[in-house]
């Protein structure tokens, strides 16, 4: 086996474990060869930060895994390739498995790179598990069957969260107004919004949307917009750098003084979201995984307390997917086997994967059976009472996707329509 | 003014924004007064300008006997290294100061509320457009840099390095990218892909105002900035839009932009 | 002679790789050959004209986009149908286009055309009803000479009958190329490059020249783009970005903008090159960035003019 770069290869204690937890029949040499597992991760650009969370993720998984003796007695190697735009990161995919012949491939995030990968994943036969991105064209699912493709939770589910706790937390809201990106989360996520809270307020009114550009890093204008439109609340679905940055452009015009603030994703860049600048009592989503949850497992107080000291930085959720996705593969190959040592063929891994249940970070994570994941939102008002020079949540709320997200088939607004509330 | 249409302008305002972090998270942990951190900012905005007269000493000096496109592909190559460059210093998360942003607090200006510090910056921008401007009109330099845009052969021949001009000109129009970079950070976020970003932006001022124009550049800037604000506030749909299409319509119509004289 | 005997290797190579190489590289073969074209229309402007754009990832976004809107919304699955209406659509938007950015030249033009593409990346990105925004749009798998093929797995699809659909398009491309480069049109383009004073005295007509060139150069950028669209499989705005503009530019470049199969080469080479550097270093653009700044100072011929060094040292333009 050749050792290059581009492995991130994490074999010296694997393959030491490996070699002695052969109790039951004792691996074949066949058997300890190492398996590969392609990972695409981006590493460029807004989403950088999120593409290295989920690649340190995974490679923590990475670690126990091997410590523990790898899959039925196989150390992992894990080949990783950099998601880019779709063309390129189509040729990635392509190369991962024709050229280094990965048993599976993690990794997705660009909800524009995942649709292009989702018929390639399908043609080329080989297992597809997604961190972050769908195979949704604006909220309509563009693979309602796939057989390989396994796709993260819908993009707007996260608002529709959002939606559902406003009028818990926030009384007598009248007038609405609107932040998010130009581009199809960001437009989304607002549709999603309006539609369920309109399900909560009959007579809301949504007074003023907004749609920066992606990497804008002045609102300056905006905020002045917003502050016009004075509406009751002001609704923002940013998750990168430019939640941090409209916050503390915010602050310096006391805008949240004079409404109330939802940020249905800005959890993803939470530790940025200082308080000298963050007010308390805005409803903020962490997405799937809260750093700091009071009820969170042993293996989630360890992840946070490892990647802390390794990174100084508090992991935010896309650790929790790709975490997810690597040990669903995991327990999938050896549900697949059977007990058996026989690593078994992709189309019964994928079997095995449909409805499996797994304990991820943060806590018991499924997949669906049309290959969607299932998992839990975690939002909640901010505060300044923690040890951490960032918000945290209190009062925190967990609410699961079997409430908050479409069931396979349906159609999202057809579906909100039909709640009884 | 040099003729050099640096793509990597960005990419040097990313810098100084980069650089301004760092900096200022050092002066604040070394327990420097909150008040003053515009000082440790601006010097570290203008230091890291160094970086253009590396650049142009070390690349753009090679092909300034060839066709101008070179120097294009050089800059499009610095921004393509300082990306990654930024990345490998910095990582890829955003990076920005606490809150010193509101350390000089907010007034009241024309009925809206404005943090000071903004008003700090948009005067030390008039000022900088000012001493530039005296600078170009005033001194013997400016009067050396205004006749090699015009005529660089004739320039040589009475006998001025041009060499020495250019590195200088090229280092301070850097320092004025970094600077601008640093200034705006503490209001703002660092993010790697800013300068990609900038580009554009700053390709509009410029031509809106007039290729090779200063007193362009900045009324550019101005119709570009105010422009954006109204159509914010009157129909967002267009914000970036509305830009273009004055880009176009000053083309169509003033092909020499507002101020321009040195085209073509 | 040497150069007829490399050029026919070089076909019998392209030509025998789906039957011996592996299928990961015959599949990246695909955006060389997509990008060749572009790049022999690209080097009418930059090479021959003199004008270097950076803003031709405009038609190639636009070619990609037709082939998409065609084989979605528009049910037109037949590949020659998608190239002409590329290449058509490609000429349409090129042409006020290409006759406001000729008035300018050198770095000007650069400019000007990095705005345009700018523009209509923003209307792509802006307009999502139309264009799906930042999700862009699928390209559906097109019909080659009639045949529907829908039955075929893509990756076989991709290798077999689409590789040589790609071959015939590029081979038919460089052939009139090589045609219009050596005709009168394109000594007259060469002599407004060298001397645009001169040219006009001659009674050339330099402005119409260049637009014209530029429009030449539009029509295989856009034909070039239909053909990058079907290996993805999805059409996105990235395709427009001014930095996929600024990359077609460096193959132009690491080729050797002064011969004509030079940009071909240049191609090739920075597919596999990028391939390669991606997989091995996660900091890719660092070591391409140093790579492009060596050769813009060291060797502005690129590989061609390296090669031609070496034959013949004084030699300056390779076609």
């Amino acid at each position: 086996m050749i050792t290059t770069r581009r492995y991130f290869v994490k074999l010296v204690g694997g393959a030491a474990v490996a070699a002695g937890a052969g109790l039951d029949a004792g691996p074949t040499r066949a058997q300890a060869a190492p398996v590969k597992l392609g990972v695409l991760a981006i590493r460029a650009g807004i989403a950088a930060p999120v593409g290295t969370a989920g690649l340190r993720g995974t490679e923590w998984w990475l670690e126990r895994v091997n410590k523990a003796g790898g899959i039925l007695g196989r150390p992992v190697q894990l080949v990783v390739e950099e998601e880019s735009n779709p063309k390129d990161t189509v040729e990635r995919y392509r190369k991962l498995v024709l050229q280094d012949k990965v048993e599976a491939v993690l990794g997705g995030i660009s909800t524009g790179v995942t649709l292009a990968l989702g018929p390639v994943a399908e043609d080329l036969g080989t297992p597809w598990l997604s961190w972050d991105g769908t195979t949704q064209k604006g909220v309509d699912e563009t693979m309602p069957s796939p057989k390989w493709a396994f796709k993260s939770v819908d993009n707007e589910v996260e608002a529709i969260v959002a939606g559902i706790l406003t009028p818990k937390y926030f009384k007598g809201i009248k007038t609405v107004a609107g932040i998010g990106n130009d581009y199809s989360y960001g437009h989304d996520c607002w549709e999603s919004y309006q539609a369920v809270l309109k399900r909560y307020i009959p007579d809301v009114k949504f007074v003023l949307e907004l749609f920066p550009k992606l990497g804008v890093t002045d609102f300056t204008a905006h905020i002045a917009a917003i502050q016009q439109a004075k509406p009751d609340l002001l609704m923002c679905s940013f998750w990168s750098g430019d939640a941090t940055i409209l916050m503390k452009q915010a602050a310096a015009v006391g805008l949240f003084k004079t409404m109330k603030g939802v940020f249905t994703t800005a959890g993803g860049v939470h530790d940025s979201l200082k308080k000298e600048f963050t007010p308390e009592g805005l409803l903020l989503g962490y997405n799937t995984m809260y750093f700091d949850d009071p009820n969170g497992s042993a293996l989630l107080r360890q992840f946070v307390r490892e990647y802390k000291a390794k990174y100084n930085e508090y992991p935010p959720y896309e650790c929790d997917h790709a975490y997810f996705n690597a040990e669903s593969y995991r327990a999938a190959v050896e549900k697949a086997a059977g007990g058996g040592t026989t690593w078994p063929s992709r189309a019964a891994v994928v079997k095995a994967l449909e409805g499996i249940e797994v304990e991820s970070l943060s806590g018991r994570r499924s997949w669906r059976e049309d290959h969607v994941q299932m998992c839990n939102f975690y939002q909640g008002l901010t505060t300044h009472k923690n040890p951490y020079d960032f918000v945290t949540l209190s009062p925190l709320e967990v609410v699961s996707t079997r409430t908050a997200m479409k069931p396979a088939g349906a159609k999202l607004f057809d579906w909100i329509n039909s709640w009884k509330i | 003014m040099q003729k050099i249409f640096n793509l990597a302008c960005g990419s040097f305002y990313a810098l100084g924004a980069y650089v301004g972090v760092s900096a200022v998270s050092w002066y604040t942990s070394a327990g420097g007064p909150a008040a003053l951190f515009v000082l440790p900012l601006a010097l570290a905005g203008l230091a890291v300008g160094a970086i253009g007269f590396v650049v142009e000493r070390g690349l753009l000096r090679f092909v300034y006997d060839r066709d101008e496109a070179f120097q294009l592909l050089l800059t499009f190559a610095v921004v393509l290294m300082m990306e990654d460059a930024i990345r490998l210093t910095w990582g890829t998360s955003p990076q920005s100061t606490s809150a010193l942003y509101l350390t000089y607090g907010q007034v009241r200006v024309l009925g809206a509320t404005a943090p000071v510090y903004n008003l700090i910056v948009i005067a030390a921008s008039l000022v900088i457009a000012l001493l530039i401007g005296g600078l170009l009109t005033r001194t013997t330099f400016g009067r050396i840099i205004r006749a090699a845009a015009d005529n660089r052969e004739m320039v040589e021949a009475l006998g001025v390095d041009l060499r020495r001009v250019y590195a200088r000109v090229f280092t301070l129009g850097t320092a004025l990218g970094t600077l601008g970079g640093a200034l705006v950070i503490p209001a703002t976020a660092a993010m790697s892909e800013m300068g990609i970003e900038l580009i554009v932006e700053a390709f509009a001022v410029v031509v809106i105002g007039g290729l090779g124009s200063m007193r362009g550049a900045f009324v550019g800037a101005l119709v570009v900035g105010v422009l954006r604000a109204i159509a914010i506030s009157v129909y967002p749909e267009l914000e970036m839009l509305l830009i273009y299409f004055i880009v176009i319509a000053v083309l169509v119509l003033r092909p020499r932009g507002l101020f321009g004289g040195a085209a073509a | 002679m040497t150069a007829r005997l490399v050029l026919g290797a070089a076909v019998v190579g392209v030509a025998l790789a789906p039957l011996v190489a592996p299928t990961y590289h015959v599949l990246l073969m695909l955006p060389f050959m997509a990008y060749a074209v572009v790049l022999l229309g690209l080097n009418l402007l930059f090479g021959y004209a003199g004008l270097l754009s950076f803003g031709h990832a405009l038609f190639i976004g636009i070619g990609a986009y037709a082939g998409a809107f065609l084989t979605g919304p528009l049910k037109v699955r037949s590949l020659e149908v998608i190239l002409l209406a590329a290449g058509g659509l490609g000429a349409l938007v090129a042409a006020p286009v290409a006759a406001l950015c000729v008035r300018y030249v050198k770095i000007y033009f650069g400019m000007l055309t990095l705005a345009f593409g700018m523009v209509f990346y923003t209307f792509v990105l802006k307009f999502y009803r139309l264009t799906g925004g930042d999700e862009g749009l699928p390209f559906l798998r097109p019909a080659l000479l009639g045949w529907s093929l829908e039955a075929m797995p893509k990756t076989d699809y991709l290798v077999g009958p689409y590789y040589y659909y790609s071959l015939a398009v590029l081979s038919v491309a460089a052939l009139c190329m090589w045609r219009i480069v050596h005709s009168p049109f394109g000594l007259c383009l060469k002599t407004i490059r060298d001397n645009p004073a001169k040219a006009e005295s001659l009674g050339i007509d330099v402005t119409r020249y260049r637009w014209l060139a530029f429009m030449l150069s539009a029509v295989y950028a856009a034909v070039g783009g239909a053909l990058l669209g079907p290996p993805t499989g999805n059409v996105d705005p990235t395709l427009l970005y001014w930095t996929h503009s600024g990359n077609i530019v460096f193959m132009t470049l690491l080729g050797g903008f002064a011969s004509f199969f030079g940009p071909v080469l240049g191609a090739f080479v920075f597919i596999y090159l990028q391939n390669w550097v991606m997989s091995v270093v996660p900091y890719w653009r660092l070591v391409f960035g140093a790579i492009l700044a060596a050769i813009v100072i060291f060797a502005p011929g690129g590989l061609m003019g390296l090669a031609a060094r070496r034959r013949r040292p004084m030699r300056v333009s390779g076609a």
